[in-house]
């Protein structure tokens, strides 16, 4: 036990695990995890502890990041509600409501990503399932083009609809409202938070 | 036989701080096949050395192991790319 290359050898596990530590993104955090995982199986391995070694590299290395990526994956995602119609079919409408809901869903995305979220877009046929699913907490935000007598300007819907985006999660509503605010996007989008109408 | 062993040493502080610096997520995949790699090799090398087949046996494992971890990861953060 007094071989000279077990102080290196050593000196790796802590090294890995401040890198571990001060990683920002869950992604990247769970790699660098592998890396340790490895560091430390070889450790154990040096100083003897065969059965540790492996048992590290079983559990530690392969399950555990592995759930925990399935984890990370099904948790970080805002799942978003639109319409089929606004996406799909109808043409004159898609003619002109299309490229917007695109827009802002490109600035949604680049806003989500920042906070290592991303964003899954589920389709309803019509407005009232959407509506339901939002209540029935299936999704997280809805996006729905505003109805013509809800805006106050009537002329400036005529030609271009304006998406309303209702969220049901208050902190992803603070995100969003704070980012929207400091970078001046897109004014064809408006949020809204979602209050649950108590019975 | 030491200094190969350092020499590994010092040929595994490379891909972690490859993974320290670099953002690109596929690049710290490299990097962590390449440590998986490197720590096992590492392992039999001191199992030959002292002439210990239960190390040895452990190394094989956490050979073959690490890069199944490596490839339930990487089919993973593909399918996150693609929705």
């Amino acid at each position: 036990m007094t071989d000279s290359y077990l102080y290196p050898i050593v000196a790796l596990l802590p090294l890995t695990a401040c890198i571990l530590v001060f990683q920002v993104n869950p992604y990247h955090a769970l790699v660098i995890r592998g890396i340790l995982g490895a560091v430390a199986a070889l450790v154990y391995a040096v100083l003897g502890a065969a059965d540790v070694a492996l048992t590290e590299a079983l559990v530690g290395t392969m399950l555990a990041i592995t759930l925990y990526a399935v984890a990370v994956r099904s948790s970080l995602v805002m799942r978003l509600g639109v319409l089929e119609s606004a996406s799909a079919t109808s043409l004159d409408v898609s003619q002109s409501a299309q490229p917007q809901l695109e827009q802002w869903l490109d600035n949604l995305r680049t806003l989500l990503i920042k906070h290592h979220l991303r964003l899954e877009l589920v389709n309803y046929p019509d407005r009232q399932r959407l509506h339901q699913a939002l209540k029935d907490q299936d999704v997280h935000a809805i996006c729905t083009p505003l109805e013509a007598e809800s805006l106050e300007n009537q002329a400036i819907a005529a030609d271009s609809p304006i998406y309303c985006t209702t969220i049901r999660i208050p902190r992803l509503y603070d995100i969003l409202q704070s980012e929207l605010s400091s970078s001046h996007l897109t004014p064809s989008a408006r949020l809204a938070q979602f209050e649950e109408v108590s019975l | 036989m030491n200094v190969i062993l350092i020499a590994m040493i010092l040929a595994l502080l490379i891909p972690i701080y490859e993974a320290c610096q670099d953002e690109d997520i596929w690049q710290k995949m490299l990097a962590f096949a390449s440590v998986a790699t490197k720590t096992s090799m590492m392992i039999l090398v001191v199992s030959v050395l002292r002439d210990d087949w239960m190390i040895g046996v452990v190394g094989v494992i956490i050979l073959s192991v690490g890069n199944a971890a490596l490839m339930l990861l990487a089919h993973i953060l593909k399918r996150l790319n693609q929705l």
